[in-house]
Order: structure tokens, then sequence, then C-alpha cells
């Protein structure tokens, strides 16, 4: 038995499909849900936490349906959303005890106090929170989210708005609960902490997933070279027979090509006949990045920023 | 149920360290207290503050339930009550913890404007008759924090909720029986206030002061926060899934 498994998971919002058909297995592993913003990320997670029907399919965490066993459900996980929701005018402790409780763990102030030295926040345990960094508050809510010692852990977002030594410290301790034998499912836009810290990741667009396995084997897959071209100026598609453009942004296009070595003076010769200044190129081993952009498409799609459906995604997910 | 009292203490705690409002929701019932209590010259009856009392009490419990409505809804904003939804505890004692914490927070302010009027020179009562005037105010506060909450709820902004909060609280106010009994209002205003639900606590308040016992009043109090209360449930399971 798998810890998540969803068949055909899927979701409307009235016309608007938000996650489609979604079928998917994770267990004991760091698995990484990626995608554009609305692309069905956290529509997911929310289904999976019993917050939100699925409109067509099933899914199971731990064993027990997400529909039909709701409460089982949420006593076999934790769900640590990505607003930072910890209370200012409480402290750590305080903040702990309360989930503690709510949990109805035994001995829930041993509990805590062991969490909070985990977290390394036993020293400022009985300072508000207010005082507390972004880096603080993210731990406290992973000793909120670990006091009933879940088996499943939700992670929205977890390293946003932190700097970077903080962000390293979260993930430290994702790994090591991963080591105990949890399961973590997060979301993330940072490609490269995808790369580095996460056994599989799943690439989702406009609800549906594109891609799903580790980031090595999906790096490997796309088995081309990839040239940058920093560009001054209007930039034209110089068109090369085997260099295909995967994507442009801030003039900096990237293409795909087989053998970058030889595909480098071909493409130098076609941006001068073209007429296009090339400040720099440079050739380099495709990152998780690059595997996101040419699964996904383009980073600005041309589609118009549609009023309605922007307003729709933006209620479900308050 | 045990997790009701976990969010109540929470609650609690937020709001004694918010220090100001713990003592600015207490400004305006004593302010009319003292300022109208003290000093409109009445005719109807020789101690307007015995009157005006369980007027200002009422109206205590008015603004502390209509003004608790936001709590649930800055929860839901800040991202708290998706975390609590997440918890396997009953989600309805998310909803019930707001409801009776609302409701022993007007009486702890309803308390201190009490012990105000006394000191002004209220009059003192037996146990008994405070004990059921304090039923009658949790009965009361019930029936409005669950409005409130409810309201707040389906209304999902905060601007829109403070809104409606202001137009209907001094309205209410006015057209209840808190500042003179029946026989003195003009023929509209006591078909007005005769509907008031406050006017049903206000009156039994009264009834109490006198030495009867006001079931009709209670009852019907009861009934209207058993039913408001159910249609707060009704609206959170809708809002939360």
């Amino acid at each position: 038995m798998n810890a998540i498994e969803t068949r055909d998971l899927t979701r409307y919002y009235g016309v608007l499909c938000a996650v489609n058909h979604l079928t998917l297995s994770v267990d004991r592993e760091v698995f990484a849900l990626l995608g554009p913003n609305g692309s069905g990320k956290t529509t997911t997670v929310l289904m999976l936490t019993t917050m939100l029907h699925p409109t067509e399919g099933t899914a199971t965490v731990c064993g027990h349906d997400v529909l039909r066993e709701g409460e089982e459900v949420r006593r076999s996980l934790s769900y640590v959303p990505q607003d930072m929701a910890v209370d200012i005018k409480l402290t750590g402790r305080e903040n702990a005890l309360l989930f503690a409780r709510l949990y109805g763990v035994t001995a829930p102030k041993d509990r805590v106090d062991e969490l909070l030295a985990v977290m390394k926040l036993i020293d400022r345990a009985d300072d508000l929170v207010k005082t507390y960094s972004g880096g603080m508050r993210r731990r406290l809510e992973l000793v909120q989210a670990l006091v009933h010692k879940p088996e499943v852990l939700f992670l929205d977002e977890p390293t946003l708005g932190l700097d970077v030594s903080a962000r390293a410290t979260i993930w430290e301790h994702i790994t090591a609960l991963k080591k105990d034998g949890m399961t973590i499912f997060v979301t993330t836009h940072y490609m490269d902490e995808a790369d580095r810290f996460c056994d599989r990741v799943g690439i989702i667009s406009n609800g549906s997933l594109l891609a799903l396995d580790a980031p090595s084997s999906l790096k490997a897959r796309l088995s081309n070279d990839v040239i940058t071209a920093h560009i001054d100026g209007t930039f034209r598609d110089p068109g090369v027979d085997g260099i295909t453009l995967f994507s442009f942004a801030n003039n900096e296009a990237s293409f795909l090509a087989e053998n970058g070595r030889e595909a480098l003076p071909l493409l130098a010769d076609a941006f001068t006949r073209a007429g296009v200044r090339v400040r720099s190129l440079a050739l380099r081993e495709p990152t998780l990045d690059d595997v996101f952009l040419h699964t996904v498409g383009k980073p600005e799609e041309p589609a118009g920023f549609d009023q309605t459906k922007f307003r729709t995604m933006l209620r479900r997910r308050k | 149920m045990r997790g009701v009292i976990w969010y109540i203490e929470r609650d609690f705690l937020r709001w004694v360290r918010g220090r100001v409002a713990v003592f600015s929701a207490l400004v305006m019932p004593a302010a009319w207290l003292i300022f109208v209590g003290l000093a409109l010259p009445i005719r109807f009856t020789d101690n307007y503050l015995d009157f005006i009392t369980p007027g200002i009490l009422v109206m205590t419990m008015l603004s502390a339930g209509l003004s608790g409505g936001t709590l649930l809804m800055f929860d839901k904003i800040l991202g708290f009550l998706n975390k609590f939804l997440a918890l396997p505890a009953p989600r309805e004692d998310i909803l019930f913890g707001k409801i009776l914490f609302v409701s022993l927070r007007g009486l702890i302010q309803a308390t201190i404007i009490l012990v105000i009027a006394v000191l002004i020179g209220a009059s003192v009562y037996s146990p008994l008759q405070y004990g059921l005037t304090y039923l009658i105010l949790f009965l009361f506060g019930v029936l409005l924090s669950a409005f409130a909450t409810t309201l707040a709820l389906y209304l999902e902004d905060h601007d829109s909720f403070a809104a409606v909060n202001t137009m209907i609280s001094m309205p209410l106010f006015f057209t209840s029986s808190a500042l003179m009994p029946y026989n003195v209002m003009p023929e509209w205003l006591r078909t007005l206030a005769s509907l008031n639900p406050l006017s049903y606590a206000i009156d039994a308040i009264r009834a109490v002061d006198a030495g009867a016992l006001p079931l009709v009043q209670i009852v019907s109090l009861a009934i209207l926060g058993i039913v408001v209360t159910a249609i707060s449930v009704q609206v959170f399971r809708r809002v939360t899934v």
C-alpha cells in the first residue's frame, strides 16, 4: 500500500478544469509537484488533505479514502499551507501546544518540548512569535505539523520567502524526516531545490501531469545540450535545422541541440546573418529548469489575462 | 468536543494580549451608562439608571457579538482556518469555539459594565436574579455571535462586514426597549420594539429585576439561538468543503 494513491483525480471549478485525471502514487520519499501558478498544485493538495471534494476520481492517503474516511485521513497526515499561519500574539510553545492538544497527543508538553529542541527553537520557546524570523516561523509550523507523528506530510511552498540559509535548514529537516520513513509531498517553484532534495518530481500544467520521474532521469531524457544566448535589441529565431528554440525571456534565448559543440558556431553564424546582436553564447548541461520550460512551454503564454478565471482561482485558494 | 476548549483558550490569549481592544470595547457602553443613564431628565421613572442598565448590558453583548464575527473571517483570510480544517478533530468545534468565546467575552465585558453601574448608584439584586440575568445575556450572546459569524462567513470580506455591522447595530439598539418603556413610545416604534430580539433580552432582564421569571422570553431567545446556530453550521460546512 502506497502512502498516497490517486486515480483519475479531477476537480472542476465551474467549467474550469483545475486538475485533470491525475493518477499518481507516492510512498516514503520526498515528492515535489512542480507547475506554474494556477496549474492545479494547491488544488491537488487540498483534495488530498480532504479540504476540497474531487469532482471525479478517487484518492487514498495511508489506505483511507479522502472522500469517505476524512477523519482517518486527517489523523495520518499534516498539512502546512503556504500562508505561514502562526499566531504572532502567542509564544512558540503556546502555538505548538495548541496543535498537540487538538490532535489529542498524550503528554503534549513533553512532545512539544522534544520537537522544539529538534527544530532548535527551545531557547526562544517562550518568546512571542512576533519576534521570530521567517525561518523560525516555518520551523515552528513544522513543530505543529509533527506533534502527532504523521505518516504523510504535505508542504505547500515550504521555502517561499525564506533566505538561503533558512531554506537549507528546512530542507535538512525534510530530508531527516524522510529517513525516518515519512512520506513528504511538497509543491514548489524552486527548481534547484526540487532537483537537489526531491526523489521524484511531477510537472503539472493546466491541471494535467506532463512528466513524472526522478530529476536526474528527467534531465537525461532531455538528452540534448542547452545553449543560451544573451541578445541585445530585437530577437528573431534564426531557424537553424536541428537547433530548437524552447524559451525566450529577459533577453535570454534557450536552444536545444543534439551536439552543442557543433551547434555553437552554426548558431553564431545564423544570428549574424539574421542581424541579431548577440552579447554572449553559453553551452551547458540541461537543468531541471530546462526540463520544466520544455515540458510546460513558454513562460509567458500569449493567452490574455482571463479575469473571471483568475477570480475563481483566487476565491478557492483562500 | 474537547477541541472547543483549546480553540477558546487560543482566542482568549490573543484577546487579552491585544490589550487596547480589551478596554476600547467598554468605552461606548460605559459612556452611555454615565452620560445618558445619569444625566437624562426623565419623568417616567425616578431611577433611570436602573431602567437603562439592562439596555446597556444587552448593548454590550450586541457590540461584542457583532464584532466577534470578524474572528473567524480573519482566521480564514490568514490561513489559520485551513490548518484547523486539516485536523482530525470535528470541524464544527472551530465554529462552536468561536460562538462560545465571543459570548463569554461579551459576558466578561458585561460584568465590568454591571460593576460600573452599581458603583454609580444602580440597585443591587439577589444572586439568583444575577444568575438569571447572566443566562439571558448568554443566550442573547450565542444568538448574536452565531448570526455575526454566519454573516462574516457569507460576506467573505472585512469591509462589507464592517459596513453591515455599523448599518445594523445602532438601528437595532434604538428600535429596542433599551431607552424607554413601551407606554411612552410612539405607536410605530412600539410595534418595531416588540419585534426586536434585543427587546426580548432587555424585557427579560427587567422582569427578573422586578422579581418575575420571564420564561417566554428565555425560551424564545433559546429557540432563536439554536435556529441561528444550526444555520451557521450549514453555512460553515458549505464554505469549508
